[in-house]
């Protein structure tokens, strides 16, 4: 199969690209992660052997580790099997705070564990992480026995150990290898990194230490086709099923799809929006000269959201802020850009129909998400918007066909986007258009990603184009996007509204459960009476196998699942033929 | 000749330095805060002063430019901000890919485009010259892109005469297996420039008195023009070739993208993206002396290809 972007490397805790990411699903194992099959997502334990209960109200979690999980075999255990232990989790979670990592998912563990942020700032201080100081809230209790205490309850903490970052490495490897531990990943999970060509090739062969799993069928819905053929192609096997992966980074759309038509490759993870119309037909059906083959598609509605972002702040660029406040006029003027935004184009026109209007921040497949929650709020409506703007005083006084603010001073709404890439340009000319229709003035600005995320972290644009996946599947981790005390970190928006903060802080209180669903509607209604954004879509993926590919099924979290797929070699080959 | 050397040698340092200089100012005005993009999708500043604070763009300028000569001087660039990876390493193993793709693409498109021309000056003013110049035109009209995805569509899926894309750990596999399709398309996609440059060469050379002379004393044509006339167009042809080869060394980023060549044009574009400042340092340079030594090269084979050029 192929990846559409070029990996980093396997080092844990210091990668966040989901390419990388998604092989270290395969080379380590965390403490819990998620049922292969249960839709919504379910925590199940991996090394742990049961999933905790919350403790002290929801600020202490406890976990037992399996005895007898085993590391891959690797020089710097010296011939010795070595064995995975609590003390491998304390120094993994210390790893995300060690200056000297740069660990990109350092906040994951800031302001969350007792003591680890003083143990960081002392290491700021002294150039060096000390790893042998004991850290209260990384209690290991025995060889087999660790206790996270929180600062503060946090009823998703479950959710962060899930992320295929949280795992276990073993200090002597990571001591052996140095600076080049990103070639060297050592886990304790179902493949190894056999072969590794820098944006190349990656290859991963079963890892002979390894316990093997069986597909846990709980949680199957055998009225759905892939939970049924999952169950019956793999559910009594071994697993890992498959000897050897193999993955090709490829950037270029045409190429990866053509590998996959040309049978180079079994899976094409989702497939190019370029290629869509080669794939399924009007009626969004796979063509039958791809069905007739055995291609099998899977449709995923990806947890994650695009959005424009309004800087809500008083300044942009260090000057006065026209879009920003929190004043009547202010609101109508970004309620009313939000509804000159044409999503339904962008859908139809840039997305080829692969896409699903944002209701609210919170996109399907995480906990929080209420799919009857529908609103015209946003929706496009231009003479809606149009008698918005008038009626709080932006209309056009000199005659040049464009709205003023109501003090009477210009106004011209300016946009920044990413410059690398087709698709940003056109929703950028999209966004132009709708601002054109109600009146007015826009500019946008191209600048490259890295510039693009300084701006947005410092008040340095008005509007900008944004996107979020989700780290873990709770409506949280959506929402404290707009959490006032982020700002300069994840609230790009500058938004900070009291009453937004109060309902953010209350959630974090209550474990998932129709109360705190009532909260996030609540937030949801906010974001939406003020428009700090512009809710955008969440995209859909279409993902193809041929018919050997057996328990084909995608996670919406977890990026791999080649844990849990088998190949049918002879029907492979017959079609090779 | 031996001075002559030495002494362009010398010349070289103080273009290295305005290289040097160039890269420096381009990188801190135009390109990206790396920590930015290393500091993942939640950051403090805390965190990005840290990063800034390792990666040394904390330190005032005066200090990071002293850096980056001793870098140049020492050979040594460090390591890939973005991958960790040494960059001397990242050169040494994508140069392979790409001169595996590049230096067949010379050689051949150079000899086909020599020979060609040869025969179209040869023959100038009839149908078949004025119909080669005309197909050289039209190719040359057409971007590379659509050649890479025509030519990867017809000959790698419908025909399925190349694989698609793909690269191995064997020489010869990407030899005679990966490389072929690339090195055609960047053949054919060459060869029309280069026809027709090599043909105005030639036909200059044609049109000289010397050539009359030869012709009169009843030298064959075939003498004419390869001893005679190929031998003087040799000189601008080896000026062309000089300006081409180091191009040969960063190779063709379009065609590593699109057929996954882990070369070093590939490695250079996903650096800029990264804002990899040692991996953009380190090509750099590298590539501006490749460019002076082949330079030097160059006027160095002028005596070697006419003796009465001398150096002063």
């Amino acid at each position: 199969m192929s990846f559409r972007a070029i990996e980093t490397g396997f080092d844990p805790q210091r990668i966040d690209d989901r390419y990388s990411v998604g092989v270290c699903e395969n080379l380590f194992e965390g403490l819990v992660t998620y049922d292969y099959l249960a839709r919504p997502v379910k925590l199940v334990p991996l090394v742990a052997e049961a999933i905790p209960q919350p403790e002290e109200g929801g600020t202490r979690y406890t976990f037992r580790i399996k005895p007898g999980v085993l590391f891959a075999d690797d020089p710097a255990f010296k011939g010795q099997k070595r064995e995975l232990t609590a003390g491998d989790f304390e120094y993994s979670i210390k790893r995300f705070r060690d200056p000297k990592n740069r660990s990109p998912y350092g906040w994951l563990f800031e302001n969350k564990i007792v003591g680890l942020d003083e143990l960081a700032e002392r290491a700021k201080k002294a150039g060096a992480f000390d790893y042998e100081a004991k850290v209260e809230g990384l209690e290991v209790r025995d060889r087999y026995t660790i206790s996270f205490k929180l600062k503060g309850p946090d009823y998703n903490f479950l959710y962060v150990l899930a992320m295929p970052n949280v795992v276990p490495v073993a200090r002597e490897v990571i001591e052996m290898y140095g600076a080049d531990t990103h070639a060297h990943p050592v886990g304790t999970g179902p493949f190894i990194l056999k072969e590794w060509v820098r944006a190349s090739k990656i290859v991963l062969e079963r890892n002979p230490n390894h316990r093997g799993y069986e597909l846990d069928t709980r949680y199957a819905d055998m009225s759905d086709e892939w939970d049924r053929r999952a169950v019956e192609s793999i559910g009594r096997k071994r697993l890992p099923a498959l000897d050897r992966v193999e993955i090709y980074p490829i950037e270029s759309e045409q190429p990866r799809f053509l590998a996959f038509m040309n049978r180079e490759h079994d899976i094409l993870d989702e497939t190019p929006f370029a290629f869509l119309q080669q794939v399924l037909g009007p009626d969004g059906k796979l063509l039958p000269r791809l069905a007739k083959q055995g291609i099998r598609v899977f449709r995923e509605e990806q947890p994650e959201i695009t959005y424009i972002t309004f800087n809500t702040g008083p300044k942009a660029e260090g000057r006065d802020n026209p879009v920003g406040g929190y004043t009547p006029d202010r609101v109508a003027l970004r309620r009313a850009m939000a509804m000159s935004y044409d999503v339904d184009s962008e859908i139809e026109i840039i997305r080829k129909g692969q896409a699903l209007a944002a209701q609210t921040p919170v996109p399907p497949g995480v906990v929080g998400y209420d799919p009857t929650f529908h609103t015209d709020a946003q929706a496009h409506d231009v003479p809606r918007a149009k008698a918005l703007l008038d009626m709080f005083g932006y209309v056009d006084r000199n005659g040049d066909g464009w709205r003023e603010q109501p003090d009477g001073s210009p106004l011209t709404v300016e946009l920044k986007y990413q410059a690398n890439g087709e698709e940003y340009r056109q929703l950028a000319e999209l966004w132009v258009k709708g601002l054109a229709d109600i009146g007015i003035r826009s500019d946008s600005q191209a600048v490259i990603f890295s510039d693009l995320l300084k701006d947005k972290k410092v008040s340095n644009y008005m509007v900008a184009q944004s996107a979020w996946i989700a780290d873990y599947p709770d409506a949280q981790n959506f929402l404290q996007l707009l959490y006032g005390p982020n700002t300069g970190e994840s609230n790009e928006a500058e938004f900070r509204l009291p009453e937004y903060d109060r309902l953010y802080e209350k959630s974090l209180t209550f474990p998932d459960g129709p109360e705190r669903n009532r909260i996030y509607r609540e937030m949801d209604r906010l974001v939406l009476a003020y428009a700090p954004w512009r809710l955008g879509v969440h995209r859909i993926y279409n993902h193809l196998q041929y018919p050997w590919v057996l328990g084909y099924k995608k996670h919406p979290i977890l990026y791999t699942n080649f844990k849990w797929l088998d190949i049918d070699v002879a029907a492979q080959k017959a079609a090779m033929k | 000749m031996t001075a002559y050397v030495i002494r362009r040698l010398w010349q070289m340092i103080p273009t290295i330095l305005g290289v040097i200089l160039l890269v420096f100012f381009l990188f801190n005005w135009v390109g990206g805060d790396p920590a930015m993009v290393l500091a993942g999708k939640i950051s403090n500043k805390d965190q990005i002063e840290n990063i800034r604070r390792q990666l040394g763009v904390d330190q005032s300028y005066a200090y990071q430019l002293w850096v980056f000569v001793k870098q140049v001087f020492t050979f040594d660039f460090g390591r890939s901000w973005s991958t960790n990876e040494e960059v001397s390493h990242i050169i040494l193993t994508r140069v392979g890919p790409t001169l595996t793709i590049m230096v067949p693409c010379l050689i051949i498109e150079t000899s086909i485009a020599v020979g060609l021309a040869i025969m179209v000056a040869y023959v100038r003013g009839t149908l078949t010259d004025r119909m080669t110049m005309m197909i050289c035109t039209v190719a040359m009209s057409i971007s590379f892109l659509v050649y890479i995805i025509f030519f990867q569509w017809l000959f790698g899926f419908i025909l399925g005469w190349f694989p698609v894309q793909g690269w191995s750990e064997s020489f010869w596999k990407n030899l005679f297996y990966y490389a072929p399709l690339p090195i055609m398309l960047a053949i054919f996609v060459g060869l029309a420039p280069e026809l027709r440059l090599y043909r105005s060469f030639i036909l200059d050379e044609i049109n000289q008195d010397y050539v009359r002379t030869a012709r009169a004393k009843g030298v064959s044509e075939r003498k004419v023009m390869m001893k005679h006339v190929l031998r003087n167009a040799l000189i601008p042809i080896l000026t062309n070739l000089g300006i081409l080869l180091p191009g040969v060394f960063v190779g063709s980023f379009l065609l590593e993208v699109f057929f996954s060549i882990p070369g070093l044009g590939r490695e250079i574009i996903t650096a800029v993206n990264r804002s990899d400042f040692p991996v953009i340092k380190a090509v750099t340079v590298y590539l501006a002396i490749l460019t002076m030594i082949i330079n030097l090269g160059v006027d160095v084979l002028y005596k070697v290809v006419d003796p009465r050029v001398s150096f002063k």
